[in-house]
């Protein structure tokens, strides 16, 4: 018999709706339940609009949802306190301006900031946590080089350092390939796969390539419309019939030497 | 899977985190008490009547030290140097750090490194208050408790001063709020229309001022002259908490240049935070104008300079500011001395303009995305 | 305590503190107990007394002043006191003045040649006067010297009187406090004698004579026409040279051309004319809006050299009255 572990992160019942400048409201997320469970990792797909970065921002505690809660370790988001959130939760996001000036490990310092503990210096431990996370990011020959130097796959890696130097249990990220080549999208991703083990890390990525995704997570959710259009193993989940339902494309599916299933656009009529 | 990722810290690697480079630390630091420490002693030996500096510090460790030495020195020297001088300069280093980091703090919170201390409205709102309570006596006779006589022991003036300046950025914060948050363009704004407003009324009571018009006038530029003991007191355990409190939130403010979002996820409290940190820093600046009026240029051009010098992590901007935004104004209000006892601000406006416009053409500007 | 709580306390209790500070701060030295003098105006002949030190006055502001001997080192923070000083023989004790020296007495003039400014008109330099080491200071009031720095001179233990005549009668009970301080109560009594019975020359001069509207010219600036102010000392004495001046506002002495003009003057005085030559009746009859004035029309425009005797409260005030007297009514001294 399995034991299911606790849920980490979990959404019941949430309901969000953006309010619009001009009066009215526009409903982004309807009565969607999703939990996370400790180790897992998981890619957030669906069309602009449906709600991904919007979920991201309610698992964060930046948006209160209007309808059912959003909880942490059993506890809702909101009860938390700032700093023990950006203990647990860290969110990798789609591209953030470094500030000029700042050598690449005082920036990962920053993510220290919420275990901060002595008032002007820095501890031996956030010495550890900061070479860590930069080795783990495959950054660590980065660290005294100045942010404005940097390339741009150089500059994720850092963010990829600053979101671990944070030491979290939950990563957010958010459509992190979005600006990166194909070279360094496959590389980040091969890092978070890597990480996720050795450093038991939950990891939610919001991604917009179905092919990238399924090859990435074990576990794929779809939204759609407000909420959930699918949610399980990519083979099981990423059907041709899905996809046309949910993006509007049509696919086939193909069925390649190791065993995948992989989705080929299907360009001609 | 790559293999030995996470490799135990050997205590041989060097260390990768030390704030801001150790040497630079040192060097900025050291380089600014240095320069205040000579900048007082040179404040307090050189003025209209000229004190050997050998006198002054023997002076300065017999009154202050207790040091029990020979009085070699005539009496009235005594007396321009500790009595004179020394509340003058005092007020200068505290107002002139004061100024310098708020503005630093300022230029963070606004994310434009052109901001000053004033920006929000402080400016405008002391110098009305200042200037209700130099002119309101001259039109309503009823009011006439003099401009040096004492309410709560202190002037009538600086306490409104105070109270404009807090007044006024309360003011502004509340009518920039909009839904929970206030973005900083839309601070900036209100902050320059409800300033814009202010001037106005002062503009219209300087022109009814008559007889006051001198008094108003150096109260505007910012002077120095009228420094007393009696108004340290006031002002030394507001700038002093502030200094304290500001200094403590470095770390704050470094990820507040990552950006709202970010610095949310990293645990500040991203409106709170903003709210404390201005009234912190206009804590200080109302308190530093109410004593010194409204002295311009310190508290843009020092953080500023700083910045391109020492970088833009606040665990040395701060301090740093603090100290060459001391030295600075006691230097300018030497020169003020010098040049005929004219407001301080005109020579801080003379040198820090030019200066300034200098540094923009050689310097790569430092923004802060 | 919640954090949160933590930084708004931290400010109360600084704010606190800094009020204490406030407050505690000392006040002004409280007066010795000693006799103090009144000053007497000395109406008909008595025996003069001389002063005992130490002395307790109280000046023109109500503050009470301890000379604990008498002046030997005295600095003088305006031209009128100055002057008063040196009518009453105590010239040769002023150690510091201030820089404004312009229409002094030769004598006068020679005897300050060695004496160095300790004020100008943006202030007083405070280290110059403590480097003088005064046991009195004379201090002009209606912040003619910067109230603060009578203060601070105040706090610093030295002697400030405070100075500011309104009218005839403060003059000569100014004249008669700086002699008390002086211990020169004879001379001041006899300079007051003097300059009560050549107003009362004036005074009968004048009687009867009808009284022209009179506009004094005090300054131009910025488009604001400057004159004598509703209640002022300067109003006072063109009544008592037997004008009837036109007034400007109580505060700030401005008057508004439209005003003027419907008041129209029978007579103008030009006072600045003491100070720029470029005005004069021809260059006054020339601006825009003046010309159609009774005074200018009637050729009764004069400009006024002696200003300075009539704009200073000290013992010449009365040549100045004098100078108005014969400007108005010019045939009651022939």
């Amino acid at each position: 018999m399995t034991v299911v572990a606790p849920a980490l992160a979990s959404l019941a019942g949430v309901s969000f709706a953006y309010s619009l400048p001009g009066g009215g409201r526009r409903e982004v997320l309807r009565d969607v339940s999703l939990e996370l469970r400790p180790g897992e990792l998981v890619a957030l797909l669906g069309p602009n609009g449906s709600g991904k970065t919007t979920l991201l921002r309610l698992l964060t505690g930046q948006l209160s949802p209007d309808a059912g809660s959003v909880a942490l370790d059993g506890r809702p988001v909101g009860e938390w306190r700032r700093d023990d959130l950006a203990r647990r939760v860290a969110v990798l996001p789609q591209q953030l301006d470094l500030p000029a000036g700042f050598r690449v490990a005082e920036l990962v310092e920053m993510g220290r900031a919420p275990h901060a503990r002595s008032l002007f210096g820095s501890t031996a431990e956030d010495e550890r946590a900061v070479r860590q996370a930069l080795v783990d990011a495959d950054a660590i020959e980065l660290a005294a080089r100045y942010a404005d130097e940097l390339s741009g796959g150089e500059r994720q890696r850092v963010l990829v350092a600053m979101a671990l130097a944070q030491e979290p249990e939950l990563l957010l990220l958010d459509e992190p390939t979005l600006h990166l080549d194909l070279a360094h999208q496959v590389a980040l991703l091969r890092t978070i796969r890597r990480l996720r083990g050795h450093r038991s890390l939950t990891v939610l990525a919001v991604l917009h390539d179905i092919n990238l995704a399924a090859a990435f997570a074990p576990r794929v959710v779809v939204l759609a419309e407000g909420g959930v259009a699918a949610d399980g193993a990519a083979d099981d989940v990423l059907t041709p019939a899905l996809v046309e339902r949910v993006f509007g494309v049509s696919v086939r599916a193909l069925q390649a030497g190791d065993g995948r299933h992989h989705l080929a656009l299907n360009l001609e009529g | 899977m790559r293999a030995a990722v996470s490799q135990p810290l050997a205590g041989a690697e060097p260390r990768l985190l030390r704030g801001p480079t150790l040497t630079r630390t040192t060097l900025v630091l050291g380089t600014g008490a240095l320069a205040l420490a000579a900048a007082v002693v040179a404040a307090l030996a050189i003025g209209s009547v000229g004190v050997a500096p050998g006198d002054t510090l023997a002076i300065l460790a017999r009154r202050l030290l207790g040091l029990p030495l020979a009085e070699t020195w005539p009496a009235t020297a005594e007396t321009i140097v500790f009595d004179l001088r020394l509340p003058r300069v005092l007020t200068a280093a505290l107002v002139g750090g004061g100024l310098a980091m708020s503005g630093a703090v300022f230029q963070a919170l606004l994310r434009n490194p052109l901001a000053d201390p004033y920006i929000i409205g402080t400016a405008a709102g002391a110098s009305l208050g200042a200037v209700l309570g130099i002119v309101g006596p001259a039109l309503v006779p009823g009011l006439a408790i003099g401009l040096g006589s004492a309410w709560l022991g202190l002037g009538f003036i600086q306490v409104l001063a105070f109270a404009g300046g807090l007044g006024t950025v309360l003011l502004v914060y509340a009518v920039a709020r909009t839904g929970g948050r206030t973005p900083v363009v839309t601070l900036l704004l209100t902050g320059y229309a409800v300033s814009a407003v202010l001037a106005a009324v002062v503009a219209l009571l300087m022109f009814q001022s008559g007889r006051a018009l001198a008094a108003v006038y150096s109260w505007l530029m910012g002077s120095l002259a009228d420094a007393s003991w009696a108004e340290l007191g006031f002002a030394l355990p507001l700038l002093i908490l502030s200094f304290a409190l500001l200094l403590a939130r470095w770390r704050r403010l470094n990820l507040l240049l990552l950006g709202d979002a970010q610095a949310a996820t990293l645990g500040v409290d991203v409106e709170r935070e903003k709210l404390r940190l201005t009234m912190l820093a206009t804590l200080a600046t109302s308190a530093a104008v109410a004593i010194s009026g409204t002295i311009g240029f310190v508290g843009l051009v020092v953080p500023h300079l700083l910045r391109l010098v020492a970088g833009p992590d606040h665990r040395l901007l701060l301090p740093a500011s603090l100290l060459f935004g001391a030295a600075l104004l006691v230097l300018a209000d030497l020169g003020a001395r010098l040049v005929g006892g004219v407001p301080v601000g005109i020579v801080t406006a003379l040198v820090g303009a030019p200066f300034f416009l200098y540094l923009l053409r050689r310097a790569r500007v430092v923004v802060v995305a | 305590m919640a954090p949160r709580l933590r930084t708004p306390l931290l400010i109360l209790v600084a704010l606190l503190l800094a009020a204490c500070n406030a407050a505690a701060s000392p006040s002004a030295p409280a007066s010795q107990a000693s006799p103090s003098v009144a000053p007497s105006v000395a109406a008909t002949p008595t025996p003069i007394p001389a002063t005992t030190y130490p002395l307790t006055l109280t000046d023109d502001e109500g503050r009470e002043v301890t000379l604990e001997a008498e002046p030997e080192r005295i600095v003088s923070l305006a031209p009128s006191s100055t002057e008063i000083v040196c009518a009453l023989g105590a010239c040769d004790r002023i150690v510091g003045v201030n820089d404004y020296r312009v229409g002094f007495p030769t004598d006068v003039l020679a005897a300050l040649e060695d004496v160095p400014d300790v004020a100008s008109f943006t202030g007083v330099d405070r280290e110059a006067v403590v480097d003088t080491e005064p046991d009195l200071v004379l201090a002009a009031g209606n912040n003619l010297t910067p109230p603060a720095d009578v203060a601070a001179l105040t706090d610093l233990g030295l002697p400030v009187l405070v100075l500011y005549p309104e009218s005839l009668e403060e003059v000569y009970a100014d004249i008669e406090l700086v002699g008390v301080a002086l211990d020169a109560q004879a001379e001041a009594a006899e300079i007051v004698t003097d300059m009560r019975d050549r107003v009362a020359v004036v005074e009968e001069a004048v009687a009867g004579e009808e009284r022209p509207s009179t506009f004094y010219e005090v300054s131009l600036f910025s488009g604001s026409i400057y004159t004598a102010g509703e209640g002022s000392f300067l109003a006072a004495l063109i009544e008592a040279a037997g004008g009837d001046p036109i007034l400007g506002d109580a505060t700030t002495t401005a008057i508004q051309l439209e005003d003027l003009v419907a008041a129209d003057p029978e007579l103008i005085l030009l006072g600045d004319a003491a100070y720029d030559p470029s005005i004069t009746a021809e260059s006054v009859a020339q601006r825009q809006g003046w010309g159609e004035m009774t005074a200018v029309v009637q050729g009764r425009v004069i400009p006024l050299p002696e200003d300075i005797l009539i704009t200073r409260p000290g013992p010449r005030i009365v040549d100045g009255l004098e100078a108005l007297a014969r400007a108005i009514h010019p045939q009651a001294f022939e």
